[in-house]
């Protein structure tokens, strides 16, 4: 399925303020609830962040890609990008909740590689029901 | 798992004053498909874009009133439901690039976005256009430049 918006930009942090925006863009045009759009934000800001921190360590930055496809109230939103993959960072500075927070933000959250080889977090958000709440018992 | 930097810094924060123009980073490429989200994010992203390279209020202006001109028309003319943007900053100039057009497409979006008393609204508010064919042959792209030194 064709994209409903595409971004590809430099893996720079001050970009991830531009995919950020594109997304309230997005919400606001969706009318999606204000409480799951900032779910969104955060959700993707940390897919985000993994690739400006890790995916083009001690290289020159390579493209930052997200999509947005909207299917049946459904919005999945695939970040990608072409680091060497997703793997534990011992030495990382976070705190390492990136993707716990993903998936606790998100309906479902998928980690890989797609047919190009090309490193992805694939994250779908259901638009529809109630508003989206963290539920504190759900581990992360 | 990461630090994740301030997310929101570089669009809220008040240009410096600096000696220099910023280093312009490289192209930002939007891709949307015809519909209400085209106008509201290419218009977020563009002046994301021209914040950062300390474009004036009154030129950012002029942009998003080329972008509304833009998403008001482009789905007219594009080839298979979807417009791609690309933005390429320069030093105190940035280019747009509007691609995925059909043959004849650019010239008609241009000629589209006339509004009465104000005239051609692409042309009134962009420094330079040119047509160029599709890099896949099978359509054209319209290419604006805006300066603001």
């Amino acid at each position: 399925m064709t994209p409903d918006m595409e971004l590809s930009l430099p893996a720079q942090a001050e970009n991830i303020a531009l995919v950020r925006h594109a997304f309230g863009a997005l919400g606001e045009a969706l009318a999606v609830d204000e409480q799951l759009l900032s779910d969104m934000r955060l959700a993707i800001t940390e897919a985000c962040s993994n690739v400006v921190v890790h995916a083009y360590a001690g290289r020159e930055p390579g493209p930052l890609e997200v999509d947005a496809t909207l299917h049946d109230d459904e919005l999945t939103v695939v970040v990608r990008d072409d680091g060497p993959g997703i793997a534990p960072h011992p030495g990382s500075p976070g705190l390492g909740l990136g993707l716990p927070l993903i998936a606790s933000l998100s309906q479902s959250v998928e980690l890989g590689r797609n047919e190009h080889e090309r490193t992805e977090v694939r994250m779908t958000f259901s638009l529809s029901g109630a508003p989206h709440q963290i539920d504190p018992a759900r581990p992360m | 798992m990461s630090e994740t930097p301030d997310p929101d810094a570089s669009a809220s924060e008040p240009v410096a004053e600096t000696s220099s123009p910023p280093e312009p980073s490289g192209p930002v490429m939007l891709r949307v498909a015809n519909g209400p989200l085209a106008a509201p994010v290419l218009a977020r992203v563009v002046s994301m874009v021209l914040a950062r390279a300390a474009c004036p209020l009154d030129r950012l202006d002029d942009a998003l009133i080329l972008c509304d001109a833009i998403s008001a028309h482009a789905h007219t003319y594009s080839r298979d439901g979807h417009i791609s943007f690309t933005l390429t900053p320069e030093t105190n100039a940035i280019e747009l690039r509007v691609a995925e057009l059909g043959p004849g497409g650019a010239s008609a979006l241009i000629e589209d976005s006339g509004l009465p008393d104000v005239g051609n609204v692409i042309e009134r508010f962009s420094d330079s256009r040119r047509v160029e064919p599709a890099q896949d042959g099978a359509g054209e792209e319209l290419v604006l430049t805006l300066d603001f030194d």
